[in-house]
């Protein structure tokens, strides 16, 4: 088990490193290969580690940083969640991995690529299975890193590297809070062990374990793109859509999730931090989803969309119902990551054209993307018996079954988003797919050279999608309502934890209710979408749309945020820097030295008169120094 | 002795204040400068030969002798050396010359 | 075996013995570059040598707890000034960097300098001599005279070689370290004659000194003289502008110097002298301490962030990575000052590094203004990467080096002073924007300006590569080193609780 869960975590690491130092000599497909190949040998580790688990363990490989008390050590704490993690992450990287083969196959850097991918795997893992903080923190600046510099992988275009940039600097507030509450923990406990501080959960006092909370809560906003810090997504989209998939869909914005989920019997004891965090998810998950509704780029529509699922998830957590929403997290990872990969199919065939507005009437010609993706839109706008139905109505019972004005408030947005979701999931589905092709509304420039479609995408794109649209569809088996009598399967794997708060179980009407609640919304929103979008309004509608109003442009901006932001941030920091430097740095400080440098120098060339060389200053200072020995002399004997 | 010390000592004092005001007002002719250095060391000499009298002691004569011996080279060189002046500046005005200042 | 020879003395003067080589070759570069580079060498292998037998050494007692090697000897004895040096933990680590840093300025300067290259070379030879004896030195006096000796070969290596406004910024340069280390005089012998008074005993020894007893107004003034020698030195936000000028002006071989040793002295001497001869005016002066440098740290960062030429921006990254080890240094607290020593070592490196590359690239464009580049990673693809990872070891990535130093110093802190440690936290994200900044202008993007540049060459690579495995082994393992300082840390840091 030792050797296996090292292998899990080095495998992905030397062929990232492989790839990074011999990359670029070696032969193409061997590269590919090895990338492939150690995370699908990562995904075989993590599944005998399955086959062999019994129980959380903690395994510790040599120490990292040991100074007095502060004993961090590369240690791994294995337990359920993160052995469902790995297992998710393994295999759902794995088959991005196979898909960029393909994808990437014109890429002439596939080196660097690779390299960035394997690191960010690795970093992922190390993430997940950290047995303490510091540690984890590392896990967590890596895929940070990797996230950038694939984010800014094409990084000619300004455009790209700004939006790495941006990824990394706004995740990195989120960082700093998180650093803040290891050191902080770590003050207070004598320890930064993810299992020693959860014990200590009810030694802390109440208002510190708030303010912990606080912090890891800002820590999870920043990595998961919640609100307020959820405005480096979107323009992740930059990035390769694999990258968009792997990192940006699948498995670091889940970080923020997965660490909140880890802290909880920490930070769950207090009621304030728990309200925090479900509010921040709620709302967020409602931000985006509206957001959403009135995106025009394919890959930013999935972006929100993201960005609105994960809310749900931080929902989840903050209602304490953990499993729904670990639940939830592996169902998303399925569906999204089909989608982008879908969108990415779709992107590749059109010559890279992500403007919905110029696709249209795909179904006929991409009919073995548009099966796989019409599966990713079924479970992401939680179409009934898909797994997403299953796992966003496990959080939206538990959040009901809170109760309180707070939560009945959740609740009802909850059901809201979920409404906004199938419809612009459908919206998406429908401009895209249906309707015909070459639309008749003007295009703001013409058409580029070989516009068109593009239909031989390679096999190993389109092959790579049906693994992802069976788990995504039939992903509820993994957790399966009691009320069909089996008991779930996540809800026995994860039953065990230790230090999981178990919410009541829902009366067997309730649930049932619940859900017939959401297959209602699911299905009105799927109706609104294909009112709108299918049959005779679609053309007034779409040109409509284009047109923009106030509203849409307020959505499709993300609710102004990013100018806000430059506005209270961005340029003020830029003005204050420009004024240290040019104002106190060189006027202030320098100018105060320079001048007194002036003035010594000047105060120096006082007595310098005397000396001007000519003849007559020396008499004259002759003269004036006897008069001043005679006058001394008669004053010595005449006093 | 028939001059008492002080007249002599009066007469020295006024002689060297004298060649001093030359000295620092006739800048314009290094020549005139030298002159007036003379009738400062010559007020200097009548003092040391006063002294003498007055005290019956052969050392300030010795003095003055040795100092008529030090101006006379020291005009020769000193002359010589306003003549290389007047060469290079064409001037004997010492304000020309501050090739010296600091 | 080890005592028979006067190893601490041999390290000193190695460098400077090596001067003596160069005379013959005086005139030839092509064979003064390698004399100057093996007795270079020679020393990094003499620091390697000691470090890997320090814990035989450690076993053996030298009559001062922590120090491994003593060298005593008398020297004036009319004023009881000694010639001490000793050898303890942060001192070993701290003559590593040095003598790794001098490797790394000699490399980097091979083909960079042209002109009267055996002056230059002997030069640095001497000036390592200096630094060495700063980092050796356990006599006041002893240390004052190394302090300055590493002084003057400076002002000649930024005067001579320097670039644009080389006379004002080698005489800036000169003027605030003169300006500091005559008032540390001062109170040196103001120690010494208080010492004397007391016990009748004429010594500058330290440890000797250490038992002074001080009433709480000398021992301020004492303090802030010495203070001030080191604040300048660190450099503490206001006395910091000496440092942009003469980075900016240096030579490449004289900017790895500066960044990687000279600021180090003053946390060095902060930690050996300052806090130990003055405890309670230290105490006293902590919360000045901990503000400015924070300031520094915020300040720095976005005076940085506004910059538009390359070395000066890595110059002012350099004002606010020290605020770190000034903050652990401030803390006083085990884990906080372990943390400030490996960040010395850190920034050292890291530092050292990006001002060695930048230089690199100096070489080729003949400009470093960050304007003028821009998608070099597709021209240099070499020197991106790793630029990048010297960039990313500077914002503090875990797993890279600086992390480890940041991390303690910050964890620390936090127990002494939380808000500081907070407000430091931030200090993060500033730094990441000015550096991420420099790499997106530098790196990626079109390029600005049709360069053509030619990639690292083998010298280069194999230098850089050396440089890049240091900060990932200093990052990942660092564990060694930290056993290395533990025992001197503790002792220092038990004094003040």
């Amino acid at each position: 088990m030792k050797l296996y869960l090292a292998l899990i975590l080095l495998l992905p690491l030397l062929g990232g490193l492989f790839n990074a130092l011999l990359g670029r000599m070696l032969p193409r497909r061997l590269g590919e290969a090895i990338a492939c190949g150690v995370i699908w040998g990562a995904f075989v580790c993590a599944v005998l580690v399955l086959l062999q688990f019994t129980g959380p363990t903690k395994i510790e490989y040599g120490s990292w940083l040991a100074a007095f008390d502060l004993q961090a050590p590369i240690a791994i704490y294995l337990d359920q969640l993160s052995l469902g993690l790995t297992l998710m992450i393994t295999f759902v990287c794995g088959l991005i991995h196979l898909y960029s083969v393909g994808y990437m196959r014109e890429e002439p850097d596939f080196a660097r690529y690779f390299a960035l991918l394997n690191i960010f795997v690795f970093a992922m893992l190390v993430l997940v299975l950290a047995g303490n903080l510091p540690l984890l923190y590392l896990g967590w600046e890596g895929v940070g890193f990797c996230s950038y510099a694939l984010i800014g992988f094409w990084y000619r275009e300004e455009k790209n590297a700004t939006a790495g940039r941006k990824a990394f600097i706004v995740t990195r507030v989120g960082d700093t809070a998180f650093g803040i509450a290891i050191v902080w923990m770590f003050q207070i406990s004598g320890s930064v062990s993810i299992t020693q501080l959860n014990a200590m959960g009810s030694l802390i006092p109440a208002g510190i374990v708030t303010a912990l909370g606080i912090l890891l809560l800002i820590g999870a906003a920043g990595k998961s793109a919640q609100l307020p810090l959820s405005v480096w997504l979107p323009d992740a989209m930059a990035g390769p859509t694999p990258v968009s998939a792997q990192i940006h869909a699948a498995t670091m914005v889940t970080a923020g999730v997965y660490l909140l989920a880890r802290m909880f019997p920490l930070i769950g004891g207090s009621e304030a931090v728990r309200a925090a965090i479900a509010l921040t998810g709620g709302v967020t998950a409602f931000y985006a989803a509206a957001s959403a509704c009135r995106q025009r780029d394919l890959k930013r529509i999935l972006a929100y969309s993201t960005i609105s699922q994960i809310g749900y998830m931080v929902l989840g957590v903050g209602v304490g119902a953990l499993t729904a929403a670990t639940f939830h997290l592996l169902t998303h990872a399925f569906f999204k990551a089909l989608l982008f990969l879908a969108a990415g199919c779709v992107i590749t065939a059109l010559h890279h054209q992500q403007d919905i507005f110029r696709m249209g009437g795909l179904k006929e010609r991409l009919p073995a993307v548009y099966w796989p993706f019409l599966a990713g839109a079924l479970c992401l706008a939680g179409f009934p018996l898909t797994g997403g139905f299953f796992s966003k109505d496990a959080i939206l019972g538990a959040v009901f079954e809170r109760g309180g004005p707070l939560y009945a408030g959740l609740f009802a947005l909850g059901l809201l988003t979920a409404l906004l979701t199938a419809f612009y999931t459908f919206r998406m589905l429908l401009v895209v797919f249906h309707g015909e092709e070459n639309l008749p509304h003007p295009h703001p420039d013409p058409p580029r050279e070989g516009e068109g479609i593009h239909s031989a995408l390679p096999s190993v794109m389109t092959v790579t999608l049906w693994p992802l649209a069976l788990l995504g569809l039939l992903g509820g088996i993994l957790n399966l309502p009691s009320y069909l009598g089996v008991h779930g399967l996540l809800d026995g794997f994860l039953g065990d934890m230790p230090g999981l708060m178990r919410p009541e179980p829902l009366s067997h009407g309730t649930e049932m209710i619940l859900q017939l609640v959401a297959a209602t919304v699911s299905l009105a929103g799927l109706g609104l979408a294909r009112s709108r979008y299918a049959g005779s309004r679609r053309a007034a509608v779409l040109a409509a749309e284009e047109a923009g109003s106030k509203l849409s442009d307020f959505l499709l901006n993300g609710w102004r945020l990013d100018d806000l932001y430059r506005l209270l941030f961005i340029r003020p920091f830029e003005r204050i820097a420009r004024l240290c430097w040019k104002g106190v740095d060189e006027a202030g400080i320098d100018g105060a030295l320079d001048g007194l440098a002036r003035l010594t120098a000047r105060l120096g060339r006082l007595p310098a008169a005397w000396s001007s060389g000519r003849v007559a200053t020396s008499l004259f200072g002759l003269a004036g120094g006897v008069c001043v020995l005679l006058a001394y002399v008669a004053w010595l004997i005449t006093g | 002795m028939i001059v008492p010390l002080e007249h002599i000592l009066i007469l020295a004092g006024l002689l060297f204040f004298l060649g001093m005001g030359g000295l620092l007002a006739w800048r314009a002719n290094l020549i005139m400068m030298l002159v007036c250095i003379e009738v400062m060391l010559n007020a200097v000499m009548l003092v040391f030969v006063g002294g003498s009298a007055r005290w019956g002691n052969a050392d300030g004569q010795l003095f003055a002798i040795f100092i008529m011996a030090l101006t006379s080279s020291e005009v020769s060189l000193a002359l010589a050396m306003v003549v290389y002046l007047h060469r290079r500046k064409r001037t004997v005005d010492t304000d020309v010359f501050s090739e010296m200042k600091g | 075996m080890l005592g028979n020879y006067p190893i601490l003395t041999i390290m000193v003067f190695l460098p400077l013995a090596g001067c003596l080589l160069l005379l013959p070759a005086w005139r030839h570069p092509a064979a003064a570059r390698p004399i100057a580079l093996g007795v270079a060498l020679l020393e990094l292998a003499l620091t390697g040598w000691l470090y890997s037998s320090w814990r035989g050494l450690a076993v053996a007692q030298t009559g001062l707890p922590g120090f491994f090697l003593l060298e005593d000897l008398p020297w004036i004895e009319a004023f009881g000034i000694r010639y001490t040096l000793g050898l303890d933990g942060i001192s070993l680590l701290m003559v590593m960097l040095t003598a790794f840093s001098f490797c790394v300025a000699l490399a980097v300067s091979w083909r960079a300098v042209g002109k009267r290259v055996g002056l230059f070379l002997a030069l640095l030879l001497a000036m390592e001599s200096g630094i060495m004896g700063v980092f050796l030195a356990l006599d006041l006096a002893l240390f004052y005279l190394f302090w300055e000796v590493m002084l003057i070969p400076m002002f000649f290596l930024i005067g001579v070689w320097g670039h644009g406004r080389r006379i004002y910024s080698t005489i800036k340069f000169f003027l605030f370290t003169m300006a500091g280390s005559l008032l540390m005089l001062l109170a040196i012998i103001a120690l010494h004659l208080i010492y004397a008074q007391q016990t009748g005993i004429a010594t500058f020894a330290l440890h000797e000194l250490l038992k002074t007893r001080l009433p709480a107004g000398t021992q301020l003034w004492l303090f802030a003289a010495f203070f001030l020698a080191f604040a300048i030195k660190f450099p503490l936000f206001p006395l910091h502008t000496w440092l942009p000028d003469a980075h900016t002006d240096a030579p490449t071989a004289g900017s790895v110097i500066l960044a990687g040793l000279l600021l180090k002295t003053g946390s060095y001497g902060l930690i050996r002298f300052g806090y130990p001869l003055f405890p309670e005016a230290a105490q006293q002066l902590t919360p000045l301490f901990y503000t400015l440098a924070l300031i520094g740290i915020g300040y720095a960062s976005l005076v940085a962030f506004a910059q538009e030429d390359m070395k000066r921006l890595i110059a002012y990254s350099s004002i606010g990575h020290m605020g770190y080890v000034a903050i652990g240094i401030a803390a006083w607290q085990p884990v906080a000052l372990t943390g400030s020593i490996i960040q010395m070592a850190n920034h050292g490196v890291t530092t050292g590094a990006l001002f060695a590359m930048v230089g690199m690239l100096d070489e080729r464009a003949h400009t470093r203004e960050i304007a003028s580049f821009g998608g070099l990673w597709g021209k240099v693809p070499l020197w991106s990467f790793f630029f990048l990872f010297f960039s990313l070891a500077s914002v503090g990535l875990p797993g890279l080096n600086n992390f480890v130093g940041e991390f303690l110093v910050l964890a620390g802190t936090m127990k002494k002073a939380p808000l500081v440690a907070g407000l430091a936290f931030l200090g993060i994200v500033l730094t990441l924007i000015y550096m991420v900044r420099l790499v997106q202008e530098v790196c990626f993007q079109e390029d600005r300006q049709p360069l053509s540049l030619v990639d690292l060459d083998l010298r280069e690579l194999s230098l850089l590569a050396a440089v890049a495995l240091l900060v990932v082994w200093m990052g990942v393992h660092p564990g060694p080193l930290l056993d290395l300082i533990h025992a001197p840390v503790q002792l220092l840091s038990g004094g003040v609780p």
